[in-house]
């Protein structure tokens, strides 16, 4: 009784490892899926900084030798039309919210106001037609008591002017293309002056057709990267695919260790049955002498072996929805993920293969019960 | 049953082994038989045989004109199951059952299903054991009432042929007694009844007796 509970306990282990690693994956990768705010709908163009990482070393604030040319901007614009064609300037700077207030260090977006609604959206207030105001992220806007018609001084003192926030910015998260939360977003015009820049940071292409997004990224690669290498083009939508294809990979991964613990469960189940088989000899005897005929003797271990694995897999089951709610809590900080049919389909497959694992380490055991010589048998003691 | 110069040989590390050695004699319905010989005669070969738990290296074995070595262990079974019913020195009950689902076990492999309980009651009856033990395991019962518990499951499912290994050797003198008239009496009703006893005065119980020594029929 006691094994039977042992071996009943590794099933249970081994549902809620693999259920529990699946709940985890599947909530990691619909976590960064809320994160990743930007559609695929775009192709980032970034100075080619040699041997960068996934964002080419041109997506980092402040990189200053990279630059995108006026002359380049126009050949991407071409290649990309009628797609829209977006040049980012960006940098980082001293600033200062209204008076007396220390002085911060934050992200300076300069983007044509033409081009800010195709690229976000504002959860308060208007957008900036003018080259006297600034729209500022939710973060940015949250952390530094910032309200609609707030005045920030940028730069050493304010010296490169003060401007009026006119509208807030819709929490982004981690986006490709720019990512705002904590960052402020002036004209293009007014960042050319403030900085003295002819020049851009990155262009971000927004393409129309979905399907078109290879095609745009060839185009702007062949224009571009004819003879030198002078830009990096990512493709958001097959970031994002191979972004989901790793998760895959990690969830199947961990997913796998559950797998082990199950195997070792198994083979747990498998020792029990060997041993039962093996108490029972006697037993087995009996029964056949009285006509109980192979078939019957080898259900009667197989059933056993199914109520073990049966009633392992359901607790373990019920237990791996008490697993996934503490990975999710302690790793993710929300249990938002946890009760959705892509993350419970982790238990559903945990229980299967708990069920599974246990018939199959029970059909040797029965087998070789049901196969014992019935004289032999009885003999035993 | 006939037996037609049966052998047989346990083929062993050391050495085959011949436990019968061109045994023949008849069996009739009805008759009451004791097997006797010294420990290592093949008695419980011969047993074995009778109940179809093996089959002869050589020779025939029929039972109501089939012969044995043709039937599938399936077959072999069923015949087991059917028409042949085992008692043995230990009893071999299953002690997690209680008296009374010990008595219908057999009845449950025969229908493939849950059984009346009832012909069980009236068989337990019929061995004189009374309506409160029913409920108990055997290990909660004297060595002689799981002796007729153990003849009820026999018997549950009308067999032809009663084989009895030493049935009496596990029980005082009285407790045997009670348990060989209780035999005498199945007998009496048409049962065949083959036993193997060391015993002299519980093969005076039965109307034949085999002798038995070194694998061959002496008597």
């Amino acid at each position: 009784m006691l094994r039977s509970a042992l071996a009943m306990l590794g099933i249970v282990i081994g549902v809620v490892a693999i259920a529990t690693m699946g709940i985890l994956g599947n909530s990691m990768v619909l976590a960064v899926t809320d994160s990743l705010r930007t559609v695929g709908d775009s192709v980032i163009v970034t100075p080619h900084a040699g041997g960068g990482g996934m964002f080419g070393g041109g997506g980092g604030v402040g990189s200053v030798d990279l630059k995108i040319t006026e002359q380049n901007f126009q050949q991407i614009k071409r290649a990309s039309a009628p797609n829209v064609a977006i040049p980012i300037l960006q940098t980082s700077d001293r600033m200062k919210i209204g008076v007396g207030s220390e002085d911060i260090v934050a992200a300076v977006y300069g983007i044509n106001p033409d081009d800010v609604p195709d690229l976000m959206k504002l959860k308060e207030g208007d957008y900036n037609r003018g080259n006297s105001g600034v729209i500022v992220g939710s973060k940015f806007a949250v952390d530094n008591n910032v309200k609609v018609g707030s005045r920030i001084s940028i730069g050493t003192d304010g010296n490169k002017g003060t401007l009026r926030v006119t509208g807030i910015i819709e929490e982004r998260g981690m986006a490709f293309d720019v990512m705002t939360d904590s960052a402020i977003v002036v004209t293009k015009d007014w960042f050319d002056n403030a900085y003295n820049r002819d020049d851009y940071d990155k262009v971000i292409v927004k393409v129309k057709n979905l399907d078109d997004l290879p095609k745009v990224k060839t185009a702007i690669e062949n224009q571009l990267n004819k003879r030198d290498k002078i830009v990096d083009v990512v493709d958001t939508r097959k970031t994002m695919e191979s972004i989901f294809q790793a998760f895959g990979q990690i969830t199947t991964f961990v997913s796998a260790i559950g797998g082990i613990s199950m195997i070792v469960a198994g083979v747990s189940i498998l020792n029990i049955m060997m041993m039962s088989v093996t108490e029972r000899i006697k037993e087995i005897g009996i029964m056949r002498s009285i006509g109980a005929q192979r078939k019957e003797v080898m259900a009667m271990f197989l059933y056993e072996a199914l109520i073990l694995g049966v009633v392992g897999s359901l607790i373990g089951g019920m237990m791996s929805l008490l697993g996934g709610y503490a990975v999710s809590t302690l790793m993710l900080q929300t249990t938002k993920y946890l009760f959705v049919p892509s993350s419970l389909i982790s238990i559903v497959y945990g229980v299967t293969f708990g069920i599974v694992i246990s018939l199959v380490c029970g059909i040797y055991p029965a087998w070789r019960a049901a196969n014992l010589n019935p004289i032999d048998a009885l003999r035993h003691e | 049953m006939v037996f037609k110069d049966v052998v047989k040989v346990y083929p062993l590390p050391s050495g085959d082994v011949t436990a019968l050695d061109g045994v023949s004699f008849q069996v009739d319905r009805g008759e009451f038989i004791s097997v006797m010989g010294p420990s290592g005669s093949g008695k419980s070969t011969l047993l074995n045989l009778m109940g179809c738990l093996d089959t002869p290296t050589s020779g025939d074995i029929y039972i109501s004109g089939t012969r044995i070595g043709d039937m599938s262990d399936k077959e072999l079974t069923e015949l087991r199951r059917d028409r042949i019913g085992f008692i043995f020195q230990y009893f071999n009950l299953f002690p997690l059952l209680n008296i009374l689902e010990n008595v219908t076990f057999p009845m449950m492999l025969k229908s493939q299903k849950a059984v009346d309980p009832e012909k069980g009651r009236a068989m337990l009856h019929a061995v004189q054991l009374d309506d409160n033990l029913f409920t108990h395991t055997p290990m909660e019962v004297s060595g002689g009432q799981q002796q007729r518990v153990a003849i009820a499951r026999a018997l549950i499912n009308d067999p032809d042929i009663l084989l009895c290994d030493e049935p009496t050797g596990n029980l005082d003198s009285k407790t045997g007694a009670g348990i060989m008239d209780l035999m005498t009496e199945l007998n009496r009703n048409g049962t065949t009844i083959i036993m193997v006893t060391h015993d002299p005065n519980i093969a005076s119980y039965s109307r034949r007796t085999i002798r038995i020594a070194d694998g061959r029929i002496v008597e």
